[in-house]
């Protein structure tokens, strides 16, 4: 029972962190930045998630909200940050997303105070019973629900509209997508959107399990999505997913098992350097 | 004869102002240096102990200052770390001429600049950083908040002989904050008839604990000593109580904030924590200072508020008594406190550390409150070397 507990709780985690890593990798294959800052996005999503709640009483409205707010400030940012440095070398504008990313913690620090916010009245605090002496909190059940529905979603995207195959067609080939008239800015601006739209739904959610958001809760994921993305290998969306879900699963053990040698972070890394020995080009990576 | 002009008078010059600035800094101004982080993770403990740390401040001066002087609170940010603590105890030794200095700040950052402060036999007043190597570092470094170990040993009388609770979970942040509360709860542990029945660490960018409940759940304890920040616990006792743990979680003075009943809500009802500050106490000192704080600060005091508060008024209290003189003759003033303050009644030991009641807070209907007081001398014995 208690390994069924720890293997749900992993794939609890693991949703969250695909739901951040997927829109890291959307960024890495389209334009090959690291994009570091998106943990910020993701920081405001939870942000704006409590705000709206506290303020209205929705929490749907309040995800709806986070996720075009923030999708919008992604497409800003790489309006404003990344566009005037990509006919720079890749390592000018994780520069630029590192110092993004730190200005924008103690941005929030100044707007929301130090101490960060919680839902006055939080949602979805119910648990309910699967079977027998097994129970599952409703947060829970939302995070894996959310992080199906948006995956399937993407999936859906880019396999059966026109903008999925002027999408991957961009990702691919960006010159040969641009000779067939797509016009690769719009791809670019609808892959910032959609990536930081996920981002804010992982924010709103962990807000949710934790009832707490705070200037610096992107720090984490900051450093571990990207190892996620590597773990995947690079650019691999597929890679990602297994990556995350994996991770979370891992971490989920090992914090009860050895976690009074490695800590979760620890964890994650010596799992990340483990992987890297034997496959180089990370889980699902081609070469 | 000129050039020798010019060089006289540019030497006369620089006298002049040095000078004048020494007249200035010793007629009317005192000033005392302040490091807490301002920005980073440890921003919101910062913030409460730089407003109990003013708030002193102002109220030293609406009384008289110190013998007629002002006393001026220099502060800088160390964002909890010693990469940043040293310098800024440097800076303020040399440039600002501070005559004493107190760290709002963690054990990692004041561990660091105490070494300093005593390289220039300048006193230092650790406000509320519990790692007991701090005060190691010379007879000008004191401390004015329990070390680890003492808070630790408490918890287990509380746990164990008052509580009558024997089955116990320990969950511990891995910093030094919580290793030195889990080994001094280990130590007196057996003397009180606790079993540890399990045992799990944390880091402290965690805020997810579904795992370590889940285990826990299996573990069925009669209650969980739990080591943390408000912004840690909080989220642990939420994610407890929401995962179906029953048992009473006992935590310390790193839950000694009312944002952790904010982010814990209705979970946070029953949790009892070992601190410093007595929401509920008669004694005029503490009364005055929750109230002048809430005042100023527009949110309820806290452990790191009351704190920074209590580490100023034994500065100032030594200065006047030591006549505003520095160096050695106020260390020994400093030594020689017995002072009545938001945090009980301070006085020190050979090493600078304090010695005093460990206060016993329960939250009950939003509010921390009085559950008991421990005032065992023998079991709350600071280190002595």
């Amino acid at each position: 029972m208690l390994y069924l507990e720890l293997f749900i709780q992993g794939l609890v985690q693991g949703s969250i962190y695909g739901l951040i890593a997927l829109g890291l990798t959307l960024v890495y294959g389209l334009l090959r930045i690291l994009h570091v800052a998106h943990a910020a996005l993701f920081t405001l999503g939870g942000y704006i998630g409590v705000v709206v709640t506290n303020t209205t009483g929705s929490f749907p409205l309040a995800i709806v909200v986070a996720m075009v707010a923030v999708g919008l400030v992604g497409m800003a940012v790489y309006k404003l940050a990344y566009e005037p440095l990509l006919h720079r070398p890749p390592y000018i504008a994780l520069i630029a997303s590192i110092a993004l990313f730190i200005a924008s913690e103690e941005i929030f620090r100044i707007v929301f105070g130090p101490f960060g916010l919680s839902y006055i009245d939080p949602p979805l605090q119910g648990q309910i019973e699967i079977f027998a002496g097994f129970r599952l909190k409703y947060g829970e059940i939302l995070v894996m629900g959310i992080a199906i529905v948006m995956l399937s979603a993407l999936a859906w995207l880019s396999a059966k509209t026109r903008t999925g195959i002027a999408w991957r067609a961009t990702v691919t080939d960006p010159e040969m997508a641009a000779a067939f008239g797509i016009n690769i800015q719009n791809v670019r601006y609808l892959n910032f959107f959609i990536a930081s739209a996920l981002a804010a739904v992982a924010g709103v959610l962990v807000a949710l399990l934790n009832n707490l958001v705070e200037p610096t809760m992107g720090s984490v994921p900051s450093y571990k999505a990207l190892a996620i993305i590597v773990l995947g290998g690079l650019g691999s969306i597929r890679g990602t997913l297994v990556a995350s879900l994996a991770l979370g699963i891992i971490e989920s053990f090992g914090t009860i098992y050895v976690g009074h040698l490695l800590d979760r972070d620890a964890l994650a890394f010596a799992f990340l350097i483990l992987i890297l020995m034997v496959r180089p080009q990370g889980l699902l990576g081609g070469k | 004869m000129r050039h020798f002009t010019n060089k006289a008078l540019a030497a006369f010059s620089i006298a002049a102002v040095f000078a004048a600035s020494l007249v200035t800094a010793s007629a009317d101004t005192i000033k005392i240096g302040f490091n807490a982080p301002l920005t980073g993770f440890a921003a919101a403990d910062g913030a409460s102990a730089r407003h109990g740390a003013e708030l002193a401040v102002e109220q030293v001066n609406a009384s008289g200052g110190i013998n007629g002087d002002t006393l001026e609170l220099v502060v800088y940010d160390d964002q909890a770390s010693p990469t940043e603590s040293v310098p800024i105890s440097q800076k303020l030794i040399q440039n600002d001429g501070v005559v004493l200095g107190i760290s709002g700040s963690y054990s990692g950052a004041t561990r660091a600049a105490a070494g300093i402060y005593q390289e220039n036999s300048v006193p230092y007043i650790s406000a509320f950083a519990i790692h007991p190597d701090i005060t190691r570092a010379g007879d000008y470094v004191f401390r004015t908040s329990f070390v680890g170990e003492v808070q630790g040993r408490a918890g287990a009388k509380l746990i164990g002989e008052m509580m009558g609770l024997k089955r116990v979970v320990i969950v511990t942040l891995n910093n030094d904050f919580g290793k030195s509360l889990e080994a001094g709860f280990r130590e007196v542990a057996e003397q009180f008839g606790i079993e540890i029945v399990g045992q799990y660490e944390y880091g402290i960018r965690d805020r997810q604990f579904g795992p370590i409940v889940s285990s826990i759940k299996a573990d069925n304890p009669d209650a969980i000593y739990a080591s943390g920040y408000f912004f840690t616990a909080g989220p642990l006792v939420s994610q407890l109580r929401a995962g179906g743990v029953d048992a009473p979680v006992i935590g310390q003075e790193g839950y000694d904030s009312q944002k952790f009943i904010e982010i814990a809500g209705a979970a946070s009802e029953g949790v009892i924590i070992t601190t410093s500050l007595n929401r509920d106490s008669d004694a005029t000192e503490t009364r005055d200072f929750i109230a002048a704080f809430e005042a100023r600060a527009g949110y309820p005091a806290d452990m790191v508020a009351a704190s920074g508060h209590t580490a100023v008024m034994v500065a100032a209290t030594a200065l006047r008594s030591a006549g505003g003189s520095d160096g050695a003759a106020l260390r020994d003033a400093i030594a020689a406190t017995n002072l009545a303050v938001s945090t009980g009644t301070i006085s020190f030991n050979g090493l600078g550390e304090v010695q005093k009641d460990v206060q016993v807070q329960i939250v009950r209907d939003g509010n921390w409150h009085e559950h008991s007081v421990i005032s065992d001398a023998e079991l709350l014995a600071p280190p002595t070397e």
